[in-house]
């Protein structure tokens, strides 16, 4: 037993050794990819968000609103525009993602002691984009807003407290677990990265026996592992499993190390999860790839599946919202069960006790891995019949 | 004769000989079939069905009330009340509140400390504390909208009180509350839904994958195979290539025209998706993105695709960067410089935000000069690409044959087995 798996490793080793090229392009893929998000989240949440101003005061205040806006951190005035329509056009065009209304007469109503109305718009077709803005500009307007309030109470004889108490009753102190600065790559890196190499690792798994198939090198494989396909599968894949394991605990180091994100259970339960997600990745693609004969439709097949992983993982829109069926689909997903049970560790540092049923299911993935032995060696025992139907000819014994 | 006729019959003449070539390539492949034909079907309505709810309802929570009052009795019937949120567990601390939403039970906890009724009581401001699960930011985007609406109903009902003890009427105080009216308008995504957010967008990058990964699969194996080098017709071989390119191209635009209609046009109004643009409007922005993303798919495959099997494997991961580099999530203002330059090498990127402005912004085609003018800039430095790889690559090839040629008659000469030598002589000179 030993010995044969022994052999196939060897056998793919040297297979590497000739052609490296998809080893490198994946891996080089891989770091490509997590430098991509690293760089362009680097800042957290998205800075300078263009907006814009509608004055059709053009008073002192409407100006001085214009400024306190500029101070935000968050957003910055790109223009300020006469009309609606000017604004509106310039929102279609995607050049600003939010703009303040300031009606004629603003001064003279706050002077008066009429209310002024403040209209502001968002653009929401830019989920993240008009959300910030909104977040800062409805947070500007309340300060203004309790800034004008303040002076007149201070003027009224109230002490600081009560005037708190008048203006904000009551309030929210928000505690957000898991993720405290509110961290985009922090959110989006931690799941995002070992999809990708989850996806990378079924994909290529397909692809490796796939190709076997399409250079007609199937029986000889099988007979390296002495006829038994099982060894013969995991001789093959072992040498990725490693690879890819090694990569995606090296990102883990990274992001949970290097960029500080909060990791709030047992570095060891994460490096087991890590390792069963690859393991189970490439049970799926096995299965797959080992029941379709055809190599380009098992690729095309495992293409099909494994785009949908990214959103059926749950971490972007949560699976418990979708319709009931695609919380079941969600399950032949590893990635799926990776990402409850970082959920699991990173975010809330549970133990054992709350991580065993998704290791359970990612462990089920297995019996994936046995099923496509099986077909490999229903479509092997095909390929030898038919080969000792024809006549043995030189080219044939060499096989 | 023949070289009399017109040259842009003759030029015509080629291009249908391609084009004819490349349709049967098409529809003999089953692969290509899958990909062309029920990857851009199959894909937007499964993930219309996916994010058919748009937005995160009824998410269950726990609330906390450490000392019960009239206050946070009303609140907490009123955030039982909201859409967002179901009140499913009423804990007695902080603790077994924290155990449920480790188990995941919860998905966000309302606490109202002891003090909370004395607060209010002495006038001062009540706090309340909000434990979010962040491990997806639409639990945090659903605590956060049913948690405010009625924290901002909340707060006009205790200062109404509290102005009214105060001794201000009615009326001054309602001034007093809101020296400024804020009115907030949401335009174009009103219900902030993720489906209506995420869907346009995926319409865009499906076609854009789909042909992409068409190309490179119909080019892989035509190397595969050794259809003469991407199948150029003998007497086109000199000169003219722009003849193959076109024909091909052709070829790919008449089996994306339905398709375009169908998921950019038809599958926005059965999903009741944002769909403010008109066909014609949409037809006319989509001709050059079709263009662009045909020839940038003939361009990288020309330049580096080997296999049949390997496109799929190197190329569909990458689906994730396009999708961040359209800049409606990250947006565009935000990312670093050589990212948003390094975005304009993809044609998905003026489609999407062209797209995006027409369906649910409902721009005008003048809107989105910018983006129109991008892909058709994009559509021509391609088309020269990809053409001039061509030309280069059957340039390379005449000459290896050449050499082969007479390497091959030397050695004859010589009486060498030929047969033997073939292999040998493959690895050496390498393959077309």
């Amino acid at each position: 037993m030993k010995s044969s798996i022994k052999q196939v490793l060897l056998r793919e080793l040297m297979r590497i050794r000739r052609h490296p090229r998809y080893v490198i392009i994946l891996t080089l893929g891989i770091v490509f990819t997590f430098t991509f998000f690293a760089t362009m989240t680097r800042n957290g949440q998205p800075q300078k968000l263009p907006i814009a101003v509608v004055d059709m005061d053009g008073s002192y205040l409407s100006r001085r609103i214009c400024h306190e806006i500029q101070a935000t951190s968050g957003v910055s005035v790109q223009a300020v525009y006469n009309n609606h329509n000017e604004a509106r056009r310039a929102m279609q065009r995607g050049e600003i993602y939010a703009f303040y209304e300031i009606p004629k007469g603003t001064y003279n109503d706050l002077l008066q002691f009429r209310s002024p109305h403040f209209v502001l718009y968002v653009n929401s077709a830019y989920m993240l984009a008009g959300t910030l803005s909104y977040k800062q500009l409805a947070t500007m307007g309340m300060l203004a807003t309790g800034a004008v309030q303040r002076e007149v109470y201070r003027k009224k004889g109230f002490n600081e407290q009560q005037i708190m108490g008048l203006i904000q009753p009551v309030e929210y102190d928000t505690r957000t677990i898991g993720n405290p600065w509110i961290n985009y790559g922090n959110y989006l890196m931690t799941t995002l990265i070992p999809a990708v190499i989850a996806f990378i690792a079924v994909m290529h798994t397909a692809y490796l026996i796939s190709r076997e198939r399409q250079e007609k090198t199937l029986r000889k494989w099988i007979h390296t592992a002495r006829g038994n396909t099982l060894y013969a599968l995991l001789g093959k894949l072992l040498p990725y499993t490693l690879w890819y394991t090694l990569l995606l605990l090296l990102t883990n180091l990274i992001m949970f190390g290097f960029m500080g994100f909060p990791l709030e259970g047992s570095w060891l339960l994460m490096v087991l999860n890590s390792v069963l997600l690859i393991v189970a990745a490439q049970c799926a693609g096995s299965f797959i790839a080992c029941s379709i004969p055809d190599a380009p439709l098992a690729m095309s097949i495992s293409a099909l599946y494994s785009a949908v992983s990214f959103s059926l993982s749950g971490f972007s829109f949560p699976v418990d919202s979708m319709p009931a069926i695609f919380y079941t689909v969600s399950w032949i997903y590893p990635i799926r069960h990776y990402f409850l049970n970082f959920s699991n560790i990173a975010i809330f540092g549970n133990g054992m006790g709350h991580c065993w049923p998704q290791f359970c299911a990612l462990l089920a993935f297995g019996f994936l891995l046995i099923g496509g032995a099986f077909m490999l060696r229903w479509h092997y025992r095909l390929e030898e019949r038919k080969a000792a139907q024809t006549a043995p000819t030189p080219n044939n014994v060499k096989n | 004769m023949s070289h009399k006729t017109p040259k842009i019959v003759s030029n015509l003449k080629d291009i249908w000989t391609v084009f004819a070539i490349e349709v049967r390539r098409v529809f003999s492949d089953s692969t290509v079939l899958l990909i062309f034909f029920i990857a851009p079907i199959l894909y937007p309505l499964l993930f219309c069905g996916i994010y058919h709810n748009e937005n995160v309802e009824d998410m269950s929570i726990a609330v906390v009330d450490e000392s019960p009052s009239a206050y946070s009795k009303r609140f907490i019937h009123k955030l039982d009340a909201t859409p967002e949120l179901s009140i499913n567990y009423r804990c007695h601390n902080l603790a077994e509140a924290q155990t449920l939403m480790k188990d995941h039970k919860v998905r966000s906890v309302f606490y109202f400390p002891k003090d909370f009724p004395s607060r209010l009581a002495e006038m001062r401001t009540g706090r309340i504390v909000v434990f979010s699960d962040m491990s997806s930011f639409y639990y945090y985007k659903a605590a956060l909208t049913g948690g405010n609406s009625v924290l901002i109903d909340e707060m006009h009902t205790i200062e109404l009180q509290r102005y009214e003890q105060s001794g201000l009427d009615n009326e001054q105080a309602n001034i007093q509350m809101q020296p400024v009216v804020m009115e907030n308008t949401t335009l174009f995504n009103p219900t902030g839904g993720y489906g209506s957010f995420f869907l346009p967008i995926l319409l865009v990058l499906v076609l854009h994958q789909t042909i992409f990964l068409g190309i490179c699969i119909l080019t892989g194996d035509a190397r595969e195979n050794r259809k003469a080098l991407i199948f150029i017709p003998r007497h086109l071989r000199r000169r003219s290539v722009h003849r193959v390119t076109l024909g091909r191209a052709i070829c790919y635009l008449l089996i994306y025209v339905p398709l375009t209609i169908l998921d950019l046009w038809f599958v926005p109004r059965w999903f009741n998706l944002p769909q403010l643009g008109n066909l014609y409007t949409i037809l006319i922005f989509a001709l050059p993105f079709l263009l662009a993303t045909i020839f940038f798919g003939m361009t990288v495959a020309n330049l580096v695709v080997r296999q049949k099997i390997s496109p799929m494997l190197c190329f569909i991961f990458f689906s994730l960067v396009l999708f961040m580099l359209t800049g409606m999530v990250w947006p565009q203002q935000s990312m670093p410089t050589f990212w948003r330059l390094f975005s304009y090498l993809f044609p998905s990127t003026p489609g999407v935000q062209g797209f995006v402005k027409i369906a649910s912004m409902g721009a005008p085609l003048s809107e989105v000069r910018h983006e129109y003018l991008t892909l058709w800039i994009q559509a021509a430095t391609y088309f020269s690409l990809a053409t001039l790889i061509t030309l280069v690559r059957n340039l390379l090839r005449q000459r290896r044959n050449i050499i082969l040629h007479r390497i091959r008659t030397r050695l004859e000469q010589r009486g060498a087995n030929i047969n033997a030598i073939e292999p040998l002589l493959e690895r050496k000179v390498g393959k077309a």
